[in-house]
C-alpha cells in the first residue's frame, strides 16, 4: 500500500531543545535514522535554533559528528533526518548504576570517547564552530563504540558578537566559570571545560560539579579547583560577575578526589589532562588539538 | 524525481546557478521582466529602508536580497506579494546571520515603510501569519541550503582579501561602495560572495589611478577566472546600464576621479570579450528549471549531496525483519 512517508517512524528517542527526536527507518534502504521533528513556533516561526543546526550541521562532516541527512518538510511541519545513534553517553553510563550507585566506566573506554569527543571538538573548532552545550546527553554512541556530537542547537560561528541571548548557552554542570562569571568574550576554551567535566564524569559516574545555580556552581568549582585570583587569572576581577567575596578555597588534588570514586587505578597523566581541560584561566585551558596531543592519548597516535 | 510508491519527493540543493539556467526557470514564473526589475529595485530600497531603521549590517541585507531573488526564480512573481515576501526573507535572513528580531517588529516597520499610517493590531497579526507561512516556502525554495549565506559575506571579504592583496584603503572602500550596489544583482544568486568581492576589488583597483590590480591566482582564494569574470562584467553592465539610478554615483569618497557610465565603457573595452561562467547544454531540458515545483507532494526531502539520492535508488541493505515494510 501506498504510503506518506519515506520514513517509518518508531520509537520516540526523546526531546531535544526544540524537538521532539523519534526513531525512523528509511524504507528503501533499510537504514535507520535520527527524525527530529521541529516545532514551529507560533511567535517566531521557524525556531532560530533549528536553523542554526541545520545550517551547522550541514557543513560539518566528520566521523566524530552526527551527520544531517535531509531536511524534510510536510504540510506544516520540519523533520531533520540524521544518522541514527544507538545510544548517548547520558542513557549509557545510567545504565551502569548499581543500585544507587553511579558507575565509573573502563579506563579504556573513557579514553577512547575522550579521544573521539575531542576530535569532533577539534574539527568543529578548526572550521570555527563553537559547540557551546557539550553534555553527556548530546554525546551520541553506538554499539561500536563510537562517539559522536550531536545536537547543535546552540552551536555558532565564532566571530558573531554574542548577543542577549548566550545566557542560554552550555547547561549549567558543564559551564565554564569564565561563562558563568559573565563572560561575553569565550571561544573554543568553553567547550574544553567541558571536555574536562565529561572526561572526569566518565571515569567516576558522577558530574563533576553539579550546581543547581549559577551561585552554586561557582561554589563547587571553586572548592574544587581553587578560587581564581587576579596572580592565577589576570582580568578576573573584572568579570561581570566577579566577587570580591567569594570564599577562598585552595585546589584540592583532583587525583586522589578522583580515586576515591573509582576501582580503576588512575595515573598522574589522565590527571595532567584534566588540570589541562579545567583550567580556570580560559586563556590557560588547552585547545582540543593540544589535548589530542597529550601523551595520555600516546597509545593513538600515528 | 518523484518516487512512485510513496508521496514524497527528493530534491538536490543547486544553490548558484548560471544566467540562462536562471532565465529559463523564470520563463515559469516571472512574466514580465521589465515590472519585476523595477519592483526588484524598489524591494531593495525598502529592505535598506528597514535595515537602517534596526541598524542591521550589510550581511542581513545581503543574506534577504540572496533569498527574495532565489523566491522567484522558482515561485510566481506577483506585485502584490513581493514587500511581504521581502519581510519575510529578512526576517529569515536575520535569524540565520543571528541580528535576530521578533517578526511583530519587523512587520510594524515594513508596515509603517509601505505607507500604512495606522497599523492596528489585526492587520499587524496578519502580516505575521503571511510572513510565517512564507518562511518555510522561502526556505524549501532554496532546498534549507544554508551553506550560502552562513559565514561568507561580500563586504567582510573585501576586507580580508584587500589586505591579503595589500590593497590600499581607497581602494577597498570604493570596492565596498560598489559591492553595494552588486547587492541588487542577480549574481548573488550565480556565484559565492567571496567571488563578488574579488570582482568588486578588481573593479575598484581599475578605477583608481593609484592602484594595480595584482595578476593572482583566483585559486588562492578558493575562486576560478570563470566565476570572477562572471561577476565582473555582471557588475560593469549594471555601471554601464544604470549608473545615474546606483548608489555608488551619490556616494563617490571625496578626493575620488568623477565617475560615469563612460568610465565603466572604458573599464569593459579594455576588458576584452565578455567572458564568464560556462553554460550547460541541457538549459531547456533539465526538469530541475523547467518543471515547476510541486508543493502538492505531502513529503518533500532536501539534500546536499547526490550520494543521498543515488543510494535510495541502488538499495542493498535490506531492513531487519521486525521492521520490515510490507
Amino acid at each position: 500500500m501506498a504510503s506518506s512517508s519515506q520514513f517509518k517512524q518508531l520509537e520516540k528517542l526523546g526531546n531535544g531543545t526544540y524537538a521532539t527526536v523519534y526513531k525512523g527507518l528509511n524504507k528503501t534502504t533499510g537504514v535507520y535514522v535520527a527524525l527530529k521533528e521541529v516545532k514551529l513556533d507560533s511567535e517566531e516561526g521557524t525556531p532560530s535554533t533549528a536553523i542554526r543546526e541545520i545550517s551547522l550541521m550541514k557543513e560539518l562532516k566528520h566521523e566524530n559528528i552526527v551527520r544531517l541527512y535531509d531536511v524534510i518538510h510536510t504540510e506544516n511541519k520540519l523533520t531533520l533526518v540524521f544518522e541514527f545513534m544507538d545510544n548517548d553517553l547520558k542513557k549509557y553510563m545510567d545504565s551502569r548504576t548499581v543500585g544507587n550507585n553511579p558507575q565509573g566506566l573502563e579506563l579504556s573506554l573513557v579514553k577512547y570517547f575522550e579521544w573521539q569527543l575531542l576530535q569532533g571538538v577539534a574539527f568543529c573548532h578548526e572550521n570555527k564552530i563553537l559547540h557551546r552545550d557539550l553534555k553527556p546527553q548530546n554525546l551520541l554512541i553506538n554499539n561500536k563504540g563510537q562517539l559522536k556530537l550531536g545536537d547543535f542547537g546552540l552551536a555558532r560561528a565564532f566571530g558573531i558578537p554574542v548577543n542577549t541571548f548566550s545566557s542560554e548557552v552550555v547547561t549549567l554542570w558543564y559551564r565554564a566559570p569564565d561563562v558563568l562569571m559573565g563572560s561575553r568574550t569565550y571561544s573554543t576554551s568553553i567547550d574544553i571545560w567541558s571536555c574536562g567535566c565529561i572526561l572526569a564524569e566518565m571515569i567516576t559516574g558522577k558530574p563533576l560539579f553539579p550546581g543547581t545555580n549559577d551561585e552554586e556552581q561557582l561554589k563547587l568549582i571553586f572548592e574544587t579547583m581553587g578560587t581564581p585570583t587576579e596572580r592565577t587569572w589576570p582580568g578576573v576581577s573584572s568579570l561581570p560577575k566577579y566577587n570580591p567575596q567569594f570564599p577562598q578555597h585552595l585546589p584540592k588534588d583532583l587525583g586522589a578526589l578522583l580515586q576515591s570514586q573509582t576501582r580503576e587505578k588512575l595515573d598522574g597523566s589522565v590527571i595532567d589532562l584534566l588540570h589541562g581541560l579545567l583550567k580556570l584561566n580560559p586563556d590557560k585551558r588547552l585547545s582540543a588539538k593540544q589535548a589530542l596531543n597529550h601523551p595520555w592519548f600516546s597509545e593513538y597516535y600515528q | 524525481m518523484a518516487s512512485q510508491n510513496f508521496q514524497t519527493a527528493i530534491l538536490l540543493s543547486r544553490p548558484y546557478l548560471t544566467r540562462e539556467q536562471i532565465k529559463r526557470a523564470q520563463q515559469n514564473t516571472i512574466a514580465d521582466r521589465r515590472i519585476y526589475n523595477q519592483k526588484r529595485i524598489s524591494v531593495f530600497k525598502f529592505l535598506c529602508d528597514i535595515c537602517v531603521q534596526f541598524k542591521f549590517p550589510r550581511k542581513t541585507l545581503e543574506t534577504a536580497m540572496y533569498f527574495y531573488q532565489r523566491y522567484y526564480v522558482f515561485n510566481k512573481f506577483e506585485t502584490e506579494m513581493c514587500y511581504d515576501v521581502a519581510t519575510s526573507c529578512l526576517f529569515i535572513a536575520c535569524k540565520q546571520v543571528e541580528t535576530i528580531k521578533k517578526v511583530a517588529d519587523l512587520c510594524a516597520v515594513s508596515l509603517r515603510l509601505r505607507s500604512i499610517v495606522k497599523v492596528s493590531p489585526e492587520m499587524l497579526d496578519n502580516c505575521k501569519k503571511r510572513i510565517f507561512q512564507l518562511e518555510l516556502h522561502i526556505l524549501e525554495t532554496c532546498c534549507f541550503d544554508y551553506r550560502v549565506n552562513n559565514t561568507v559575506h561580500i563586504d567582510e571579504f573585501i576586507v580580508k582579501i584587500g589586505k591579503e592583496l595589500s590593497l590600499n584603503y581607497k581602494a577597498c572602500h570604493l570596492a565596498w561602495l560598489i559591492a553595494f550596489d552588486a547587492l541588487k544583482l542577480e549574481i548573488l544568486l550565480m556565484v559565492p560572495q567571496h567571488t563578488i568581492a574579488i570582482a568588486a576589488l578588481k573593479i575598484a583597483c581599475e578605477l583608481s589611478d593609484d592602484t594595480e590590480w595584482p595578476n593572482v591566482r583566483y585559486t588562492l582564494f578558493e575562486s576560478d577566472e570563470p566565476s570572477v569574470n562572471e561577476a565582473y562584467f555582471d557588475i560593469v553592465n549594471f555601471f554601464i546600464n544604470v549608473f545615474d539610478l546606483s548608489d555608488l554615483k551619490d556616494n563617490l569618497p571625496q578626493g575620488f576621479r568623477k565617475l560615469s557610465i563612460e568610465t565603466f565603457m572604458d573599464l569593459k573595452r579594455k576588458a576584452g570579450e565578455e567572458k564568464g561562467l560556462k553554460e550547460p547544454e541541457n538549459v531547456a531540458t533539465d526538469a530541475y528549471l523547467t518543471k515547476e515545483r510541486d508543493y502538492t507532494v505531502r513529503e518533500r526531502r532536501y539534500v546536499l549531496s547526490r550520494k543521498r539520492i543515488n543510494d535510495e535508488n541502488r538499495p542493498t541493505v535490506r531492513p531487519a525483519k521486525k521492521d520490515r515494510i510490507e
